[in-house]
């Protein structure tokens, strides 16, 4: 945003700061005095577009779509110094997390973690362990005498995923997959 | 007292050396416990919190209740899950609306979450008087003369509200560790810093951190001899960015990384050949020389 920018009172959306309070993780917001103690001792601050205090600024000003098209809400690298930090107890971390499921219903998630869904989806775990990938895995962990390893039921964790609102992030990776071939 | 075994799925499919270093000084330690069979990725705490903390509560507290129908408290072996799990108990303690959502989802498929079991990283142990007593009795090789450089990673100690390991400005639990394994821990400007692994989307964020700190390791007075972590992803990370570093910027950031399990192991006597040291970027080589091994 350059200095230029002017957003106008009717284009802010006065209960944003409230969607995200409403958690009970992220009451803290409320709380914020603009100290800035989380982004000093931010692992990223120099990365992003937005500082800690900024983010929690404009949550609070209803800034709701600069805020979840930020870079700065991707970019974090979850220290959780600023939720450790803070004096006022503001979990700066869990609001970040909370942010960035709204960036996704809003139809925002980085193919990245995307994929990693997908793998948990399709393996139960973030390292794929079927066909001849489970065979070379088993094999390593024989060469070490470790116990076999059992698997979880996948129908579980794709009731439990569709059931928890990402089925859509799923499908649509089913059909690219179809797709392709 | 017995546990529940949480190996999580980076260690155990990626790094079974980790799991197997591991396993060795739990059973010198007399550590027992069981294997949670059908426990599914902690879920990881970057990609699946991201998108969905409702996916990630539930798929975390579905592990939970398996150590739950044991009976048993769960130990694990890695930060990110020690993390998550850690994070489910709490907020489902703290949030009665969450706890009975994430109980409706799962009665879908036959759990019921009670929050019965009791979740431990194996930092928080050793480091107890009594462990740290068994450790010194064990040792089999002292590691006197090694200096070593401790990272204790994000996810051991902070938040410190929630995870109630260590403190989260002057943790001691690792160095206690170590310093039972004879060593010496070496002090230094970076040493709560953050990997940077978790900071997926931007590569560059985690080469800044691990540079920094390797550069800073490497111009201490006493030279270091090995760093250590407790997590799967810290490990890698200084392992691998590492090498790449040097290739880059020519400079040597040569600091092998273990796993503090592996360091253990390697002083109550076990043959370095048989943990597997081979698999990784840099290779412990001039560490165990040092060592007369």
């Amino acid at each position: 945003m350059t200095e230029e920018e002017v957003i106008n009172a009717e284009d802010l959306d006065y209960n944003f700061r409230y969607e995200i309070s409403e958690k009970v993780g992220a009451k803290s917001l409320l709380k914020c005095i603009q100290c800035g103690i989380c982004s000093s001792g931010c692992t990223v601050t120099e990365y992003v577009d937005l500082q800690p205090h900024r983010v929690v600024a404009s949550c609070l000003l209803g800034l709701k779509d600069i805020v979840l098209s930020s870079n700065a809400i991707w970019t974090c690298s979850l220290c959780h110094r600023c939720t450790e930090r803070c004096p006022k107890g503001v979990d700066y971390s869990f609001i970040l997390a909370l942010l960035r499921n709204l960036a996704v219903k809003a139809g925002n998630c980085p193919e990245e973690y995307r994929g990693t869904i997908q793998t948990i989806h399709d393996n139960g775990y973030v390292v794929p362990y079927t066909g001849g990938l489970a065979t070379n895995i088993d094999r390593r962990r024989d060469r070490f005498g470790l116990p076999k390893f059992v698997p979880p039921d996948l129908k579980e964790i794709d009731i439990i995923m569709q059931e928890t609102g990402i089925g859509n992030l799923l499908d649509k990776a089913l059909e690219d997959k179809e797709g392709d071939k | 007292m017995e546990y529940a075994l949480y190996l999580g799925c980076t260690i155990p499919l990626k790094m079974p050396h980790f799991e197997f270093a591991f396993r060795e000084i739990a059973n010198y330690l007399g550590l027992t416990f069981k294997e949670m069979e059908g426990a599914s990725c902690c879920p990881d705490p970057v990609a699946t919190q991201s998108i969905s903390i409702d996916t990630w509560l539930t798929l975390a507290a579905r592990n939970l209740c398996l150590a739950e129908k044991m009976g048993l408290d769960i130990l694990t072996i890695c930060s990110g899950c020690f993390e998550t799990l850690k994070t489910t108990k709490v907020l489902l303690e703290e949030d009665k609306t969450a706890f009975d959502r994430i109980n409706s989802v799962l009665k879908k498929i036959g759990y019921e979450y009670k929050g019965t079991s009791d979740i431990y990283h194996f930092v928080e142990l050793f480091s107890q008087e009594e462990y740290l007593e068994k450790i010194k009795k064990i040792l089999m090789r002292p590691l006197d003369n090694l200096n070593v450089a401790v990272h204790y990673g994000c996810h051991l100690i902070r938040p410190s509200k929630i995870l109630q390991v260590d403190h989260p400005e002057r943790p001691e639990t690792m160095d206690k560790i170590i310093e039972a394994l004879g060593a010496k821990t070496v002090a230094f400007a970076g040493k709560l810093e953050c990997c940077g692994f978790c900071a997926r989307l931007k590569e560059e964020i985690g080469f800044k951190l691990v540079e920094d700190k390797i550069t800073e390791l490497k111009e201490l007075e006493e030279e270091v001899d090995v760093m250590v972590g407790v997590c799967s992803a810290c490990v890698s990370q200084y392992d691998r960015k590492q090498k790449l570093l040097s290739r880059k910027t020519g400079k040597v950031l040569d600091i092998p990384v273990l796993y503090v399990p592996e360091l253990m192991a390697i002083a109550f006597g076990i043959e370095p050949d048989k943990l597997g040291l081979k698999n990784r970027s840099i290779r412990p080589t001039k560490l165990l020389e040092k060592l007369n091994i």
